[in-house]
């Protein structure tokens, strides 16, 4: 069979080249976008984050087409990071339910338009499912530049995330803006959210923004180790992916979503690594390794602190 | 009976659950339980409809099974307390689509499982609620005042000599129940709306936490009755359009709270000039 290519053939294709980069770049973002997300566990509001970039996807397309669905969810994204910026922040009992509420309401209202349309269904789908092999040159320097600036906020807000995650009263009474800090890690959350929604789909992304660094947490507890593990394993997860999609294809014919077979290789990894690293964490269970496991994050919903 | 009034009727006693499963999810803080959990519940849809049984019960199924996962996963150690669900979230999300993937032609309703589609509601499901509506109901009122205690005093709770998972198997039962029969109107996406929404705008108005849960039913049933219409009248996608009348019931509880605070507030510096004076 002459299209069986091996490898690292495989990845010389043009379209197999753009999946893997566009891989590396969210693998590399997400990495450091997570540890902020970790540290002051936001996972919550990420998942928001997405529900919400959704119907700025559909406005953008019903817009601009293809080229609208960028603008679409930046707009999008920005909007909403302000919005559960502010609900997260309120410090009232059951600030959870607010941000389930304008998720599912925000989803519906992406629902509610994209029904208007024709082609409803197949278009609802790749918005929900993402097109990882079908990634343009164009689209593969949206995500790069977007990805770039969301690591960038997170690098000029370095100091300031840390200090505010691991001493929130001591951060405030330093003089610093809780809402400004706040406001940037949701900010590059919500365009990581945007970089990797057209290639993942707009539910899977928010594997990218948790797994790798809950992995990454549980086989470290330097500080220094946690960015770089939570970037090697999506990276590995990704190019095994990428490489079953592409086999599955050639030798079944079938068509798998390849940001699909990403999530679940990682979610893989993640229980691997649970499983592993069981018999540790039951042997430290001393009063000592408690604490320690305790150093990383805080133990309190974020938004709490202000109250 | 036709297919609208079955809808509506299924839509009504799901409004009418959001006043037990809801105010559930929402005193005792589970929705990112819940969100993930009806989106993780996708793939067993999509299994028991390739076999061609009931839809439904792959769901439940499926979410018997999600519980117990992330049950387990929310024990270890050294991680944040939202992991599991995230994790949960995206192992049933990408499953179901690697699933439909596999299987194309065979006619899976993605967007019907994915988003509801309450016209299609069959009289097993309006059973099926039905059935899960009483079961909360006996739940809650031979438990209730121990989740109460539990809820809102877990160190007294304790201290009284009760065990804790009791309470939280039969809550989280109850929020797995109420989160599959939702599925088939509602959709595994926009399933948890029609039950948080209007628990979340009751808990916003009620004078106390014993009208939460009367409240959030009438708001339920108004939510689900009105999305229904709403879709119907604008031709519009109607779980979308059920998850659009829930959240505009919250926000619109949301202004009511803020204008009667601000009332509150202003009479209170106007007693205090008074004494003052």
């Amino acid at each position: 069979m002459d299209l069986d290519i091996g490898f690292l053939g495989a990845f010389q294709l043009p379209f197999m080249a753009h999946a893997l980069l566009t891989i590396v770049v969210l693998a590399v973002a997400g990495g450091i976008v997570g540890l902020g997300i970790s540290m002051r566990e936001l996972e919550f509001i990420s998942d928001g984050l997405v529900h919400a970039v959704f119907p700025g996807l559909v406005i953008g397309a019903a817009l601009g087409g293809t080229e609208g669905l960028l603008p679409g969810a930046v707009v999008a994204a920005l909007l909403a990071s302000l919005l559960f910026t502010v609900l997260g922040r309120r410090a009232t009992v059951g600030n959870d339910a607010a941000i389930a509420v304008v998720l599912t309401g925000l989803f519906s209202l992406g629902v509610v338009l994209v029904s208007r349309q024709s082609g409803y269904v197949s278009q609802l789908q790749e918005l929900l499912f993402g097109r990882l092999l079908t990634v343009t040159t164009a689209q593969l320097w949206q995500i790069v530049a977007v990805a770039l600036v969301a690591a960038l906020i997170m690098a000029l807000s370095w100091r300031r995330q840390v200090y505010r995650a691991f001493d929130p009263a001591g951060f405030e009474a330093a003089g610093f803006s809780a809402l400004r800090t706040d406001l940037a890690l949701t900010v590059a959350t919500a365009l990581l959210v945007v970089a990797g929604v057209q290639a993942l789909g707009v539910l899977m992304v928010i594997a990218l923004l948790t797994v790798p660094m809950a992995i990454s947490r549980l086989l470290t507890r330097r500080f220094a180790l946690l960015v770089p593990i939570a970037i090697a394993v999506p990276l590995v997860a990704g190019v095994l992916g990428l490489w079953f999609a592409f086999d599955l294809s050639l030798r079944a014919g079938v068509n798998v979503s390849a940001g699909a077979l990403v999530v679940l290789l990682l979610v893989a990894a993640y229980l691997l690594v649970v499983v592993a690293t069981a018999p540790l964490r039951l042997g430290g269970r001393g009063d000592r390794g408690g604490r320690g496991r305790r150093s990383i994050g805080r133990e309190r919903p974020a938004g709490e602190a202000s109250a | 009976m036709n297919y609208f009034a079955l809808a509506s009727l299924e839509l009504g006693l799901l409004g009418l659950l959001s006043g037990v499963v809801g105010t559930l999810i929402v005193l005792r803080r589970r929705s990112f339980f819940a969100v993930a959990l009806s989106h993780a519940t996708f793939p067993g849809g999509v299994v028991f409809a390739i076999a061609g049984l009931n839809v439904l019960l792959g769901q439940a199924l499926f979410a018997v099974l999600l519980v117990l996962l992330m049950t387990a996963l929310s024990r270890v150690r050294g991680q944040g307390r939202q992991v599991a669900s995230g994790v949960v979230l995206s192992f049933g999300f990408a499953l179901g689509t690697l699933l439909t993937a596999l299987n194309p032609g065979l006619g899976i309703p993605v967007e019907a499982l994915l988003v509801g589609s309450p016209l299609s509601v069959t009289m097993t499901d309006v059973i099926a609620t039905a059935a899960v509506l009483v079961a909360a109901l006996l739940l809650a009122l031979s438990f209730g005042r121990r989740i109460l205690l539990h809820t809102f005093d877990p160190l007294g709770y304790a201290a009284a000599g009760y065990r804790g998972w009791p309470i939280e198997l039969v809550v989280s039962g109850v929020i797995a129940a109420g989160v599959v029969v939702a599925m088939p109107a509602v959709g595994a996406i926009l399933g948890v709306a029609i039950l948080i929404g209007p628990a979340a705008a009751a808990r916003l108005i009620a004078p106390n936490a014993l009208w939460i849960a009367p409240i959030a039913a009438l708001l339920g049933v108004v939510s689900g009755i009105g999305g229904l219409w709403a879709s119907r009248t604008f031709d519009i996608a109607a779980g979308g359009a059920v998850g659009l009348a829930a959240a505009a019931v919250f926000f619109l509880a949301f202004g009511v709270r803020a204008i009667w605070e601000r009332a509150r507030a202003r009479r209170r510096a106007f007693e205090t000039a008074g004494a003052r004076a």
